[in-house]
Order: C-alpha cells, then sequence, then structure tokens
C-alpha cells in the first residue's frame, strides 16, 4: 500500500471503507458463480464437441457461426472502456466532475456499443439455428454469454445513473469517490470476465479444424 | 456531503502517476489482446497455443484487477478475498473435470 493510500485509512476495524469491502465480497461470490457457468460450458464441449442441429436437420459446427472479427471488436472496445472507467474513478479523485463526466459517458457509450454487438450476434446465431433448446451447445453458450450481457447492461444502468446523479451536486468529496470507485469495480469485473470468455469460449474454438474439442474426443450424436 | 474533504497534494501527485500507469496498460492490453487473435492461425501446436492463450488470458485478468481495480494499491485484505472467490471457481472447474474426465461417457443419459 502506497503512503498516500495510507494517508486515507479508513476509520473502520478493516482500515476498508465497509462499501468497497462489500463490493469486493460480492464480485468474489460473482467469481464463483461465473466459475461455475464457464466451468459448465467447457465440460459440455467436452463431452458434446459435435456443435448442433440446425431446424433443416443439419449438422452445424460452431465454427460456422463464429465471427473472429466481431468479437475481436467487442473485446477491445470493452477492455477501452474499462481504461475510461479507470480515468472517471482517478478524476473523481482529483475532484475533476467534469473530467469524469466526459469518461463515464465514454465508458456508457462503448457498454452500449457491446450490447449492440451482442444482441446482433445472438440474432445472428438464432437465425442460423442455435437456439438455448436445440443443443446443450446452445443452453450453455445463451447463459454464460447472457449472463455476462445482463451484467453489462446493469453496469451501463448505474453508470447512466451516476452520470446524472453527478449533476445534482451531490456526487462529490472522498463519498462521491468512493461511490464512483464502486461502480468502477463492478465495471472492471465485467471486463474480466469477458476476458476470460473471450479465451474459454471465443478463441479455443479456432484451433484445429473443428476446435479444440472436435480433436481427439469422441463424437457424441445428440 | 458534497464537497467535505479536498484532495491533497500527495494524493493529486499519486492520481498523475497512476494516471500514467493506466495509459500503459490500456495500449499492453490492446496489444496482447490483438497478439491473441493472431496467435491462433500460427502454423504451431495447439497445445502450445492453447498454453500461451492461457497464460495471456491470465496475465490480463492480474493485470486488470491490480491496476485498474487498484488491488496493488489497496490493502492486500481485499486481494485475499477476491483471490478466495476465485479460488473456488478455479476448484469447482477442476472438480468438474475430474468428475467428466473419462472421455467414454455414455452421453446418451444427458439427452
Amino acid at each position: 500500500m502506497s503512503d498516500a493510500a495510507a494517508a486515507h485509512e479508513a476509520p473502520t476495524s478493516t482500515g476498508i471503507e465497509h462499501k468497497k469491502l462489500i463490493m469486493w465480497l460480492f464480485l468474489a461470490s460473482d467469481c464463483m458463480f461465473f466459475g461455475t457457468l464457464i466451468s459448465t460450458h467447457l465440460l459440455y464441449r467436452k463431452l458434446f464437441p459435435a456443435g448442433f442441429t440446425d431446424a433443416a436437420g443439419h449438422q452445424r459446427f460452431i465454427q460456422d457461426l463464429f465471427s473472429i472479427e466481431l468479437t475481436s471488436f467487442s473485446t477491445f472496445i470493452l477492455l477501452m472502456s474499462s481504461f475510461l472507467m479507470a480515468l472517471a474513478v482517478s478524476a473523481m479523485h482529483k475532484g475533476q466532475l467534469k473530467s469524469f463526466r466526459r469518461n463515464v459517458l465514454g465508458v456508457i457509450f462503448f457498454g452500449l456499443i457491446f450490447l449492440g454487438c451482442q444482441v446482433y450476434e445472438f440474432t445472428h446465431f438464432y437465425h442460423m439455428g442455435l437456439t438455448i433448446q436445440n443443443s446443450v451447445l446452445g443452453s450453455t453458450f445463451y447463459v454464460l454469454t447472457g449472463t455476462h450481457g445482463t451484467h453489462v447492461a446493469i453496469g451501463v444502468l448505474w453508470l447512466i445513473l451516476m452520470y446524472f446523479y453527478s449533476f445534482t451536486g451531490k456526487l462529490g468529496g472522498h463519498v462521491g469517490a468512493l461511490d464512483v470507485e464502486v461502480a468502477g469495480l463492478y465495471w472492471h469485473f465485467v471486463d474480466i470476465v469477458w476476458i476470460i470468455i473471450f479465451t474459454a469460449v471465443y478463441l479455443v474454438e479456432y484451433l484445429g479444424p473443428y476446435g479444440i474439442w472436435g480433436s481427439g474426443l469422441p463424437t457424441v450424436s445428440q | 456531503m458534497s464537497s467535505d474533504v479536498a484532495p491533497s497534494p500527495e494524493s493529486l501527485a499519486e492520481e498523475t502517476r497512476r494516471y500514467h500507469h493506466f495509459i500503459v496498460l490500456a495500449l499492453w492490453l490492446a496489444v496482447v489482446t490483438g497478439a491473441e487473435i493472431v496467435l491462433i492461425y500460427l502454423p504451431i501446436p495447439t497445445a502450445a497455443i492453447l498454453t500461451v492463450l492461457t497464460l495471456m488470458s491470465a496475465g490480463k485478468f492480474f493485470a486488470v484487477i491490480l491496476w485498474f481495480m487498484h488491488l496493488i494499491y489497496d490493502k492486500r485484505l481485499l486481494f485475499w478475498c477476491f483471490f478466495a472467490g476465485l479460488a473456488l471457481a478455479f476448484a469447482t472447474y477442476a472438480a468438474l473435470l475430474m468428475l467428466f474426465s473419462v472421455d467414454r461417457i455414455d452421453t446418451r443419459w444427458f439427452t
């Protein structure tokens, strides 16, 4: 811990502000939640490497659906939104409300772009025949990425409320900076979950002719 | 509660230093993500790619939680709180992987 941070030690038994501690505990529990969702997806990909059957009865592979360009774009957008969020928190600690508003607007904008990409992806996959009901792949994929998308949507809503709240004059000083920092922790968490999803769900599907799950494992018809 | 304490010059200097760290980290994250995308198309063994992808992903993960989420500047207790959740999540995956590690599982039971 730096000297500056030590100088601002909270007057609590742990020396950490309660809001921040509770947010970290929530994030730890959310980590377990996403851990089970990601584990479920990976294990079912291992057990059912064959993909899914579309409405016309054709066997399809997930590699036919994924667009690495779109997913990479979404990933860059989310990473940069995390950077802007860090700048917004920094601005609040320096008492620069205008800079905070600019950066938060950027985060909201990037968050909405990410959500737009996800809506486009889901719609595209649905029209290509992958639904939440017709395969194990569809169930685990939509539940995992949909839960993440819901987290992003909640984060965007939270930041929109915080943006408008900053005009009331009540979001300032140490308390205001702490509130923004807690919202920032949530946003960064959404980003780190996507870092894992991007590799574990998307990138591994490009390894080998049928993805990492399609090689050396028994193909099971569903 | 709007403006109880003005930031001290010391904390302002600290924030300015962090600001530069954030810019370097954002550039580093963008470069690593670009490298990940290039990596999956390289003609090298899948196991090697998977290992490097895992390391890159873990590097990005810890970079964000340490710098963007301020864990490197905050109290150690916060790191251990979060690490407990992370360890349990990883243990869940390891346990499930061991349970389903037999490739000859009759998956007809699932359908």
